[in-house]
């Protein structure tokens, strides 16, 4: 017994059922107790509520959504608005980052300094303030009838409005699927065909591939367009209202535009860090090798710094994933807002709550899995020496 | 003295006149005078911190020159970017730390340069590659990475693919001085095989025995400057300068 008690993974063992003992036991222990406090006030604990209709709406959706729509329907359309402002929020915070984080180590001085006043400003100002700076600039734009134009945008206090192709909905989800693929594909297809074939081959597929994809694209908007109507739809002024076009609600905007600036900010410093990582022995070697400062960048200097950056942006994107939780700071109905009604309306607590940890547990655990594939399909092979 | 534009093959392989190096004030190299022969093979020796490397990488542009000339196979050095490609594309470099590119396969680093600067067919860059990995003796590593061979494996891909873009001048920067000494051998003996076939050198390195055996001459820097410049023979028996005499007896003494 003793000796059994010495054995190394004995103990481990040990240690983990221990450990996960009680952290089970706690969780338990709290739902009981959870339970009988609620039915002593009379509220009946249970998922059951998940299928009576919500009685409000919400503001914002990318799926149909009325008022009679039980409360499951309710947190899809959270989940999902969640999922599209933090793809769209992570998209162009990205953008920002990096051009933020290449000014940053630019040779030129005064890229530099900009860069780093941007970060120096966006990282040190908490994001619900910022949040709430830029709402009140959204909404303190003109009126559609003194709207801001440019290129067809227009800028008013009820929204953006932009061009829009005049398609059914399903058509244009299958043609933003396309074009998605359309950039996916070939970088996919590059990377699997890497050594077996001959750069020129590898081009035409991925060439193809990227082609195809958009005849796609094209193919679903034309069959989906809709009739004896012009394929982009201008918003114009009618009467006192914009129409046509697509508004991006004020909300949406507003988080939009703050995830962006402040996450760019950090993914600025990301990248700064990403290049400086990059050695400059490889640099000169590329260099005495003919290779143009361009080539340089693009086949050394770029490749190596995403290799650097990757893990920490994976980070980064799961802590911005997080900031669209400030969407109930402005009335943006995001997952955390639809529990935040529910939880007002339905007295259902505890299960909402639940449902909210599951949720972004879920977003984020999937994000950070696609970001460790990465990670692993592209890490160094072999011991790396710092020169 | 220098002149014409082009890499034509009759005159020197490399002429300094006069070279100035800053950095910032401190003054890194004071006047160098050098002129190298076509198939020459000039080995620099001196202590830590006298400008060799400095030398070695004004002649590729690593480093820009502040005054003097620099004029490499008739092209002269200056801030004409067409030169300095056409002076990249003909001399080659081999680092102390090797810095390949560790996102590329062993072929693939020989390879890249070739297909992109010379605008090789990939089946012809490939066929080179393969040739000088064979030169180096490391053939059966073509597809592995550089992170996953040893330090001498390193430095001889590294020289191959140097080599694949068919330098006419060949600098070495202390090649071996990164090296465990078991490994030390298998690079020299490399180099030694290169300077056999005609190739133009310039090494820095300390390896006293390699430079007696293939060097035409040797020269000797301290404090920015060439200090002494002779064959293997009088350089090691007979140094006229004080310095060179202390060096040598340190590094003779190991
Ligand atoms: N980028 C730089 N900035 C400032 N000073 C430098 C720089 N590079 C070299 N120096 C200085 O210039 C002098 C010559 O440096 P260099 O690297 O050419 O010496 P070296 O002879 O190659 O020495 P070692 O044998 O240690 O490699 C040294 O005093 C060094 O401190
Ligand atoms: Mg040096």
């Amino acid at each position: 017994m003793v000796s059994l008690l010495r054995n190394q993974k004995v103990r481990n063992t040990l240690l983990q059922v221990l450990y996960v003992g009680s952290i089970a036991a706690l969780v338990l222990a709290g739902i009981v107790i959870a339970r009988r406090n609620l039915a002593e006030q009379g509220i009946t604990s249970g998922f059951n509520f998940l299928f009576k209709s919500t009685g409000w709406d919400v503001n914002f959706s990318l799926l149909p959504a009325t008022a009679n729509d039980p409360y499951w329907w309710y947190f899809l359309i959270g989940i999902i608005n969640t999922l599209f402002l933090g793809s769209v929020g992570l998209m162009l915070a990205t953008i920002v980052g990096t051009i933020v984080g290449l000014a940053r180590t630019s040779s030129n001085d005064l890229a530099r300094l900009l860069g780093r006043t941007y970060v120096d400003i966006f990282r040190n100002i908490p994001l619900i303030l910022q949040v709430f700076f830029w709402y009140a600039i959204i909404t303190h734009l003109p009126t559609p009838r003194g709207a801001h134009e440019a290129w067809g945008f227009l800028l008013t206090s009820r929204g953006l409005y932009i061009p829009f192709p005049n398609v059914s909905n399903a058509a244009f989800a299958a043609a933003t699927l396309a074009v998605v693929a359309a950039i996916v594909l070939p970088t996919w297809l590059g990377r699997t065909s890497r050594l077996s074939q001959p750069i020129g081959q590898r081009r035409a597929i991925q060439f193809t591939a990227a082609a195809a994809a958009l005849v796609c694209a094209a193919i679903s908007l034309a069959v989906g367009r809709l009739p004896d109507l012009p394929l982009l739809d201008f918003p114009a002024l009618q009467g006192l209202n914009l129409r046509g076009g697509l508004r991006i609600p004020p909300e949406f905007a507003t988080l939009a535009i703050a995830i962006a600036i402040y996450g760019g900010s950090y993914i600025a410093e990301i990248v700064r860090g990403g290049f400086k990582s990059v050695g400059k022995g490889q640099v000169e070697a590329a260099l005495s090798l003919g290779l143009s400062p361009w080539r340089v960048f693009t086949l050394v200097r770029l490749p190596l710094a995403l290799r650097a950056m990757l893990p920490i942006l994976a980070n980064q994107y799961v802590w911005l994933m997080k900031a669209t939780t400030m969407g109930i700071a402005v009335g943006f109905t995001d997952f955390f807002m639809i529990v935040a009604l529910t939880i007002n309306h339905s007295g259902q607590t505890l299960e909402a709550i639940g449902i909210l940890m599951a949720g972004f547990l879920a977003i984020n655990l999937s994000l950070a899995a696609v970001f460790n594939r990465i990670n692993k399909a592209i890490a160094l092979k072999g011991n790396q020496l710092r020169g | 003295m220098i002149s014409g534009n082009s890499t034509e093959p009759g005159g020197p392989a490399l002429r300094i006149e006069n070279l100035d190096k800053y950095y910032g004030t401190f003054h890194a190299l004071r006047r160098v005078n050098l002129a190298v022969e076509r198939g020459e093979r000039i080995v620099v020796c001196g202590p830590s911190g006298s400008g060799k490397s400095t030398m070695i990488r004004c002649i590729n542009r690593l480093e820009q020159h502040n005054g003097g000339r620099i004029a490499v196979l008739g092209t002269e050095l200056n801030d004409d970017v067409g030169n300095i490609d056409e002076i990249r594309r003909e001399v080659g470099m081999v680092f102390q730390h090797f810095n390949l590119f560790p996102h590329m396969t062993v072929l693939e680093n020989c390879m890249l340069s070739p297909m992109i600067v010379r605008k090789q067919p990939r089946a012809q860059a490939e066929a080179t590659a393969r040739r000088y990995l064979e030169k180096v003796r490391i053939p059966e590593q073509a597809m592995k990475y550089p992170g996953q061979l040893s330090g001498g494996q390193q430095q001889r891909v590294a020289i191959a693919r140097a080599l694949c873009m068919q330098p006419q001048i060949m600098l070495f920067d202390e090649p071996t001085s990164a090296l465990d000494p078991e490994m030390v051998s298998e690079v020299l003996d490399v180099m030694v095989t290169l300077a056999s076939e005609g190739m133009t050198m310039i090494c820095v390195t300390h390896e006293m025995g390699f430079a007696r055996r293939v060097a035409d001459r040797v020269i000797f820097m301290d404090s920015g400057e060439i200090v002494e410049e002779a064959p293997p023979e009088t350089f090691f028996t007979t140094p006229r300068n004080e310095r060179t005499r202390q060096f040598l007896s340190q590094v003779l003494d190991h």
